[in-house]
């Protein structure tokens, strides 16, 4: 194998790949990148057996070839040469790089050992704008579940309803969806946490559309010359839409960053008191007051006005209200509940299509 | 197809000879959860867990799952994979019904369901009688712990074990624990380190499952609390533990409980609970003597496999001398240290590694070691350095005398004229006089081993 790259697609493309791999594996060639000639083009990728990752960069080929190389070090390698062309030449499982004035050699193991990347044959495809599936999945992933108890919760649900396509997640104390766009496919995704919080980072410096393609275990993001496969969750979603409130007795129209404010100063009280904040609203001086007590330290009490419609009280988790209120859209915020006990949500009054259901603490 | 071996069996003996021809990481990574479907008319179906290990068998280990096949004696077949997990996975899959829990409701039900836990938690297997030493130091507590074993709570109940750090008293107390549990499996033994018995005391009352702490620990049959010296100033823990305690020994409980002082020294304690640990049987358990220490090291050595010569075997002794974890790690230490050089280890290799000649403390000063008898005894240092000759001024003196003496080896002169003395004879005499009278008053002896313990911390 003998070739030529630029250091700027080089370190481009193992920025996108090398988190993927991983030394905590017990094989030790996932810590590995795979450097490979696909024709005229040069593929780095890498694996941690539930997600891959592959990233094509432009090259001169002058010989074709294959090796596999530590990930870390030939990233922290390459981020810190010179920018130019690098030269690459394979000799049996020696990788020499050569720019400028540097000379390196990278000990490297065959890529006969590398796993076979998965590829999907006969699956269903459509397609995706890149800023908008950024925008969806980042005010969604907030809600999934790190607990690999309930596995079916550790993935962000892609589904089909009604000819929209939404993007669902909840760790069951909090709820996001968000109507992404219209839809002709009937499907039903479960993608894991991990490979959605990789694709966010992928889609977000990447203008263009997004091409998605799945079959029934596996799933394919190619976003421009990256292509992420990760594998499906097995298992049945909840029916998670019968949990989310019609009616509500007590809502508040407010300012966003007002309520973000007076939550954020009241969350400092919540601290020790597993940031639990009360929420009162009366609609007779038409304002939302947040109380938050740390025993030992002192009180708070935070108010803002709004529209008011009815009366009522709720003590939440401080930390859900302000996930949610930072990956909000618009200037206005809804925020309705029914009692103490019953699910609360918050939604843009300009935009119906994303909605975040959070629970109350019992106080 | 010729195949007598079982459907089950055949893709475990195919999975047994691969697991022997690749890297163990690979076998784990690729085949682990994989298991046979189906095995008709030609076609063997094999369920594997995900996708990566689907293609990974298909293109890469087809060959050789192929090859063993044959070994076993199925021919002509072809192998296919298909992802499904093992039926264990399977009852993940069922529909999650319920979602949406309020918070309040579910955290804490995980937090206390910890306390169910078995009865023989937190003891350590390695602690037994056969690998216990005993010595002077220490016989009584093993005869009294031994009495136990084979009578638990009708002799010596509670028992009360107190000593400095180091000396065994966390192995004594988890051996009788193991055997008891040994003669009689069913035994419901609660090994609780204070700490522990306050953390799960506290998330009771945090997730009002009272009941639930109470009702375990009082359904012991042995209860054993380590280091109980660290309920001091917990008024309200004391309290439970005191109806524990109570409730315990009324039904003919055995309680064993270790401290690293003595009831009446630890400060804050109850009245009412200081009174009960005193009840049964409260034990001394002194430092080890130079023959247990020269023992614990034969015995430590041999159960590496090395036997030490007697020299070396005495030099450490005599290197440390109170903690008997210290003493181990002295001995860890020399072992890692021969085997990595491969030398044997010898007085001269012991003496290089550890430092040479007696363990004398650099960073202690003459200064330091009067300063700490005079408040081990309360009396003001100056009355030390002094000419009073009361007598709760001499024994000070003089056991100051000694321990500069034992731990710094200072000369007779020099000691004389740290502590204000013209003759050096005074103190020859006092330390001979301190000798002699370690060996039979308990006063004097605990009162130097306590002196000791401070100047070292």
């Amino acid at each position: 194998m003998k070739i030529q790259v630029t250091q700027e697609n080089l370190n481009k493309a193992l920025g996108s790949v090398a988190r993927v791999a991983s030394s905590r594996n017990t094989l030790p060639i996932l810590a590995n990148v795979l450097i490979k000639t696909v024709g005229t083009r040069l593929s780095i990728s890498a694996t941690n057996l539930d997600i891959a990752v592959t990233h094509y960069i432009g090259s001169k080929v002058t010989s074709e070839g294959s090796i596999t190389i530590p990930a870390r070090l030939v990233q922290d390698f390459v981020s810190s040469l010179p920018s130019g062309i690098i030269e690459l030449k394979l000799d049996e499982y020696k990788l020499h790089f050569s720019t400028g004035t540097y000379r390196s050699t990278i000990n490297g193991i065959s890529s006969e050992e590398f796993p076979v990347l998965p590829d999907i044959k006969d699956g269903k495809e459509w397609t995706i704008d890149s800023g908008l599936l950024k925008k969806k999945l980042q005010q969604v992933i907030i809600a999934a579940s790190n607990d690999d108890t309930r596995p079916v919760l550790t993935g962000v649900y892609f589904h089909s309803s009604e000819g929209k396509l939404k993007i669902v997640a909840t760790d069951s104390y909090r709820l996001a969806e968000a109507v992404v766009m219209d839809t002709k496919h009937d499907m039903n995704l479960l993608v894991p946490i991990n490979a959605t919080q990789e694709l966010l980072r992928i889609v977000s410096d990447f203008e263009g559309e997004v091409r998605v393609t799945y079959d029934d275990q596996q799933v394919l993001f190619s976003v421009g010359d990256v292509e992420l496969v990760a594998r499906l969750i097995e298992g049945k979603y909840p029916n998670y839409e019968s949990l989310i409130p019609k009616k509500f007795d007590t809502s508040a129209k407010l300012l966003k960053s007002e309520l973000l404010n007076i939550t954020k100063v009241s969350s400092l009280f919540a601290r020790e008191n597993a940031g639990s904040i009360t929420l009162e609203v009366d609609d007779h001086d038409q304002t939302l007051n947040i109380h938050s007590i740390a025993s030992q330290l002192g009180e708070n009490i935070a108010s803002t006005k709004g529209e008011i419609k009815g009366e009522g009280s709720i003590t939440l988790n401080s930390r859900y209200l302000l996930d949610a209120l930072h990956v909000m859209t618009g200037e206005d915020i809804v925020f309705s509940f029914n009692g103490k006990l019953e699910p609360s949500m918050l939604s843009n009054p300009k935009d119906k299509d994303y909605i975040h259901v959070i629970m109350p603490l019992k106080s | 197809m010729g195949s007598t071996i079982q459907e089950g069996i055949l893709w475990q003996s195919v999975l047994g000879e691969i697991e022997l021809s690749i890297s163990r990481a690979s076998f784990v990574t690729w085949f682990k959860n994989t298991h046979l479907i189906r095995n008709k008319n030609g076609v063997i179906i094999i369920g594997v867990p995900n996708v990566f290990i689907k293609q990974q068998l298909e293109r890469k280990f087809n060959p050789m799952i192929l090859e063993t096949l044959k070994k076993n004696g199925v021919e002509n077949v072809e192998v296919e994979y298909k992802i499904q997990a093992l039926d264990k996975e399977k009852t993940n899959q069922k529909e999650e019904l319920i979602i949406l829990s309020d918070q309040s409701s579910d955290r804490p039900k995980n937090k206390v369901s910890s306390l169910s836990h078995q009865y023989r938690q937190g003891l350590n297997e390695k602690y037994t009688f056969e690998n216990f030493i005993v010595g002077a130091g220490n016989e009584l507590a093993y005869a009294a712990c031994q009495a136990i074993v084979a009578n638990p709570g009708s002799k010596y109940n509670p028992l009360f074990l107190y000593g400095g750090v180091g000396i065994g008293k966390t192995h004594l107390i988890q051996a009788v624990g193991n055997e008891i549990l040994n003669n009689n499996p069913d035994a419901r033994i609660v090994y609780a380190s204070t700490e522990q018995f306050v953390q799960e005391f506290v998330d009771a009352l945090r997730f009002k499952k009272n009941t639930d702490f109470a009702g375990f620990y009082r359904g012991a049959d042995v209860l054993i609390v380590d280091d109980v010296q660290f309920l001091a100033g917990k008024e309200k823990i004391q309290e439970e533990f005191f109806h524990t305690f109570n409730a315990l020994h009324q039904a003919n409980k055995q309680i064993i409980i270790s401290s690293d002082k003595p009831p009446r020294e630890i400060p804050t304690l109850e009245e009412r609970l200081r009174s009960r640990f005193v009840w049964g049987m409260s034990i001394d358990m002194q430092n080890p003597d130079f023959e247990t220490r020269c023992a614990i090291i034969q015995t430590k050595a041999e159960s590496h496999g090395l036997e030490l010569t007697s020299d070396v075997t005495e030099y450490l002794a005599n290197y440390v001398q109170t903690n008997i974890r210290e003493l181990e790690g002295a001995l860890n230490q020399l072992l890692a240290f021969c085997e990595m050089r491969e030398l044997e280890p010898t007085l001269d290799v012991t003496v290089s590694l550890l430092g040479s000649g007696k363990s004398r403390p650099k960073h202690i000063s003459p200064r330091q070691i009067i300063e700490k008898t005079a408040k081990y005894f309360q009396v003001p240092m100056e009355d030390i350095m002094g000419p009073k000759r009361d007598k709760d001024i001499v024994v000070p003196r003089q056991i100051a005398m000694y321990i500069l003496r034992s731990e710094l080896h200072l000369s007779f002169p020099k000691i004389a004229r740290e502590l204000g003395r013209k003759d050096h004879t005074t103190a020859i005499h006092s330390i001979d006089k301190i000798e002699k009278e370690s060996v039979i008053d308990n006063g004097v002896k605990t009162a130097i081993a306590k002196i000791k313990e401070k100047l070292y911390v």
